[in-house]
């Protein structure tokens, strides 16, 4: 009778395996096997082998801007959202009940907002004659506009903005987690509330603020829709050359190359990150 | 517990004022899709339902929406059984091989958007999926995976397979026994995983800009070629209804993590 | 049993994506926004009705990847494109564009050689002009392209748009090339011209409405945008001004896809689409002049009208004419391999 209980380890691999089977399929027909034929294309050109496609990510000054563009934005976001989110998760891990919900809730709720109705409100609040111009203006700040939007620096803000959610919320299940006891025992022991801070509770949530930085890091290095809509033509990032190489241009073996190297340093990015924090917990936030 | 020190004060401040720049696109897009004029000043000088009467009136705007909803509710359908199904594959052995796979199907999420939409075009191009309802519902399929698989998994987590065991035993067989046993349980974290997917769908843009053409293009293909072209308060009325309907679905969300704690209280 | 109704609905909801279009109908693409809607109002509907057709709309900034990815996958959702005369000749050369049969085009005898090729024939006309924002400039606006590459005199934000058509030309202008010496273009001196107030544009602008956008929203003080769309925020109240002068005329036409499966249908809209009386209605809704030229000879456009829309001898003579030829000839596709680099570097 135990034998029909528990069936042999082949009919659960079985099992497993047919269970599993739709999934992989969907991902591979849409995702691995594509994948794959980028990096064939990416090294073809008129039926031969080729490194022409990356040698041009080198020599053409164009191509290597875009990257470096890509990168500082991603680094200037991923920090912003860190500097900024960190208080808030701080402030949630704090708080009361009531005051708790309050704050997770505007948290959560812009991820619930379509990522073009945040690109128009930011193009209306950003604008030459919008909110931030006109209340800097009006407080005697400024005396011209500054140009806030459909260039870079409207672009980290809509780009922030849109990826922060992603550092506070596993910032402040580790928060959570640190034992209200071991920063009360470091205070009576004589430490400044900054020595507390830097040695004992910046390190122990460290895995969430590591885990949300890997994971903004990544996600803004292909964001797309954001820069094409407030980058004003001049912000290109590397997810819109490969759209305009294939779009515009016909360029298949040029947006394959630029998408292999995307891809490389995004996996590369997450084989560091995961070597501290398992991936599929970054990947889990999103 | 702890003096109000300033620094902390400042630092509530602080949060505050993040919290407060992160619900002002949501601030900013109800008020503006009531304005009278075609141009983006704020606040609008006068108030209309000029740009609701524009998008009600407009064949193009409501054939997108009717897209949009179809193929996000489809497909949040068919990524919830598909990924129910691999979640509890998963979870039935913790080797190497099932880790790797669980890796595999979260790649959608790794996976630069463009970069699947060149490849998800490259393939429908040759199968002749470009521009049809299938081909749209397919590709939400794929990216949604990830969100039911993982809130599955959390689900599962949770959940004593021993309790399976024992419906077995008793002489249900395994389906029989997930059905009646484990589905049951685990309902909330698929409920929440369907939403998700169905948010996302909603959501979809840039593979949409590869794939979607003529009749069936979603709602967030037009609103992205209109705020490329024409930007008017039209997308601020849009802006405002799709922001109601993801309220209610994240309301859907919250309630639903409430019963599902509820329902584990009791079970303990 | 629920789960086979669910997997009922889906069928049902996947299976309509296979309903074929009503026979008798083809789908018209264009470039969205108000002047899409005035073509509706002026041709679009009148000739649904004259033919008895049923015309579907689609809008495309971009229309020449969307017919490129038809005619490799040999499905088309679309029949009659409106697009600059270039990416009709150049489409047609490559086999993406069907040639026109011209002895079921009557109308086209209206049309002057210069505005057909074998695949197209010229829809409207338009201009790139210098707009501005008057409330900045008031009584001393910028008047040339000289002027708007001169920033010490004109300070202000610019915009320029994201592609060489028009704008290598504008270039050459301020740099001091004769209306009538623009062709061949020297692209050298164009791209050096270009390099000088590349540092001074705000925004790379991608279609006609953003551009109006920008100048009606004061993002920008002065641009090169298209002249229907400057009057048309113009109207709406929006502080802005322009000059025909050095403006650069262009016309887009209408071309029929080659995969199209409806060819003869597409045919008869092509030739109603450019009947006098529909194009000179056109001017009613919008600024952009009639393609067909005998359309001014009817008496069907107040004389008003006239100074708003770029084709008139008036007002064609302060412009220079975009060469079709030129654009759609290998310096062409030059031109826009070398802009890529130019725009992003």
């Amino acid at each position: 009778m135990a034998a029909s209980r528990k069936p042999p380890l082949r009919a659960e691999a079985l099992l497993a395996a047919s269970l599993l089977t739709p999934a992989l399929l969907l991902v591979a027909v849409l995702l691995l096997v594509p994948l794959l034929w980028l990096v064939w294309q990416s090294v073809r050109q008129d039926g031969g082998f080729t490194l022409a496609h990356y040698a041009r990510l080198v020599t053409d000054p164009a191509y290597g801007a875009t990257f470096l563009q890509t990168f500082r934005i991603s680094a200037i976001v991923t920090l912003a959202c860190v500097v900024l989110g960190f208080p808030v998760a701080w402030a949630a891990a704090e708080s009361g009940p009531t005051l708790r919900a309050l704050i997770l809730a505007l948290v959560v709720l812009p991820l619930w907002t379509s990522v073009l109705v945040r690109a128009y409100a930011w193009i209306i609040v950003l604008q030459r004659t919008g909110l931030v111009n006109s209340g800097l203006e009006a407080l005697g700040l400024i005396h011209r506009p500054v140009i806030l939007v459909n260039n870079e620096f409207g672009t980290i803000v809509a780009t922030t903005h849109i990826l922060m959610p992603f550092v506070v919320l596993p910032l402040y299940t580790t928060i959570r987690t640190i034992p209200r006891e071991v920063l009360a025992a470091a205070a009576s022991l004589g430490g400044t509330p900054a020595f507390v801070f830097t040695r004992v509770y910046l390190p122990l949530s460290l895995p969430g603020l590591l885990s949300g930085a890997a994971l903004v890091c990544v996600l803004s290095l292909g964001f797309y829709i954001t820069p094409e809509l407030l980058g004003g033509g001049r912000t290109y990032t590397v997810s819109m050359l490969i759209a305009r190489n294939i779009a515009l241009y016909d360029e298949w073996g040029a947006a394959s190359s630029v998408s292999v190297a995307l891809l490389a340093c995004i996996f590369l990015i997450f084989f560091l990150a995961g070597r501290i924090v398992p991936i599929d917990r970054i990947v889990g936030t999103r | 517990m702890r003096a109000a020190s300033p620094a902390r004060i400042a630092a509530f401040l602080f949060a505050g004022l993040v919290l407060l720049w992160l619900i002002l696109p949501v601030l900013i897009v109800i008020p503006m899709s009531f304005s009278d004029s075609r141009f983006l000043t704020f606040p609008p000088k006068a108030l209309s339902l000029r740009w609701y009467h524009a998008y009600l009136g407009s064949s193009l705007w409501l054939r997108a929406t009717r897209v949009s909803l179809g193929v996000a509710a489809a497909s949040a359908v068919l990524a919830t059984a598909i990924g129910t199904a691999a979640a509890y594959a998963l979870n039935l052995s913790n080797g190497r091989a099932m880790k790797l796979v669980k890796l595999v199907l979260l790649l959608p999420l790794m996976v630069p958007i463009v970069i699947t939409g060149v490849g998800i075009f490259l393939v429908y191009a040759r199968v002749g999926l470009l521009a049809t309802l299938t081909g749209l519902v397919l590709a939400n399929t794929m990216l949604g995976v990830p969100y039911a698989l993982t809130s599955v998994l959390g689900a599962l987590a949770q959940f004593d397979p021993a309790q399976e065991m024992v419906a077995r035993s008793l002489g249900m067989n395994r389906p029989r026994a997930f059905f009646a046993v484990t589905l049951p349980q685990i309902a909330p974290g698929v409920l929440s995983g369907a939403l998700f997917a169905f948010v996302a769908g909603l959501d979809e843009t840039v593979v949409a800009l590869f794939i979607s053409g003529g009749r069936y293009q979603p709602l967030t293909k037009r609103m992205f070629t209109a705020l490329r072209d024409e930007i008017d308060p039209t997308i601020a009325a849009i802006s405002t209804m799709l922001t109601l309907v993801s309220c209610l679905v994240a309301a859907a969300v919250m309630l639903n993590a409430r019963w599902s704690e509820r329902r584990r209280g009791v079970r303990a | 049993m629920t789960a086979r109704r669910a997997c009922l609905c889906l069928a049902l909801l996947l299976g309509a994506g296979g309903a074929a279009r009503a026979d008798d109908g083809i789908t018209f693409v264009s470039q969205g926004g108000s002047y899409q809607a005035a073509q509706t109002q002026a041709i679009l509907d009148p000739v649904a009705r004259q033919l008895g057709i049923s015309i579907d709309q689609d809008s495309a900034p971009d229309a020449w990847a969307e017919i490129r990815t038809q005619t490799a996958t040999g499905k088309a959702f679309w029949d009659v494109v409106d697009m600059p005369a270039k990416d009709c000749a150049r489409g047609g050369v490559r086999g993406m564009i069907a040639p026109l049969d011209y002895a079921a085009i009557p109308n086209a005898r209206d049309l002057p050689d210069a505005y057909k090729t074998p695949w197209s024939v010229a829809y409207e006309f338009y201009s790139s002009v210098l707009a501005y924002n008057t409330d900045k400039y008031g009584d001393a606006p910028p008047r040339s392209w000289a002027d708007f590459w001169d920033v010490k005199k004109f300070p202000g934000t610019r915009a320029l748009r994201d592609n060489p058509l028009a704008t290598i030309e504008a270039a050459l202008l301020a740099d001091g090339v004769p209306p009538d010496r623009l062709y061949p273009i020297d692209l050298d001196r164009a791209f050096r011209k270009l390099e000088q107030i590349k540092p001074y544009i705000t925004v790379w602008w991608t279609s006609g409405a953003q551009a109006a956008q920008l100048l009606a929203d004061g993002e920008v003080d002065m641009e090169m945008a298209w002249s229907n769309r400057v009057s048309a925020v113009q109207r709406e109240g929006a502080p802005v001004g322009f000059t025909w002068n050095q403006g650069l005329l262009q016309y887009t036409s209408l071309c029929i896809l080659k995969v199209s499966p409806h060819i003869a249908t597409a045919t008869r809209f092509v030739d109603a689409a450019i009947g006098r009386q529909v194009q000179a209605d056109l001017t009613r809704y919008t600024d952009n002049g009639p393609g067909n030229p005998r359309a001014y000879d009817i008496g069907a456009i107040p004389p008003a009208r006239l100074r708003d829309l770029p084709n008139t001898l008036d007002n064609a003579r302060r412009q220079a004419l975009v060469s079709t030829e030129w654009w759609s000839s290998p310096a062409g596709d030059e031109a826009m391999r070398r802009w890529l680099t130019f725009v992003r570097h």
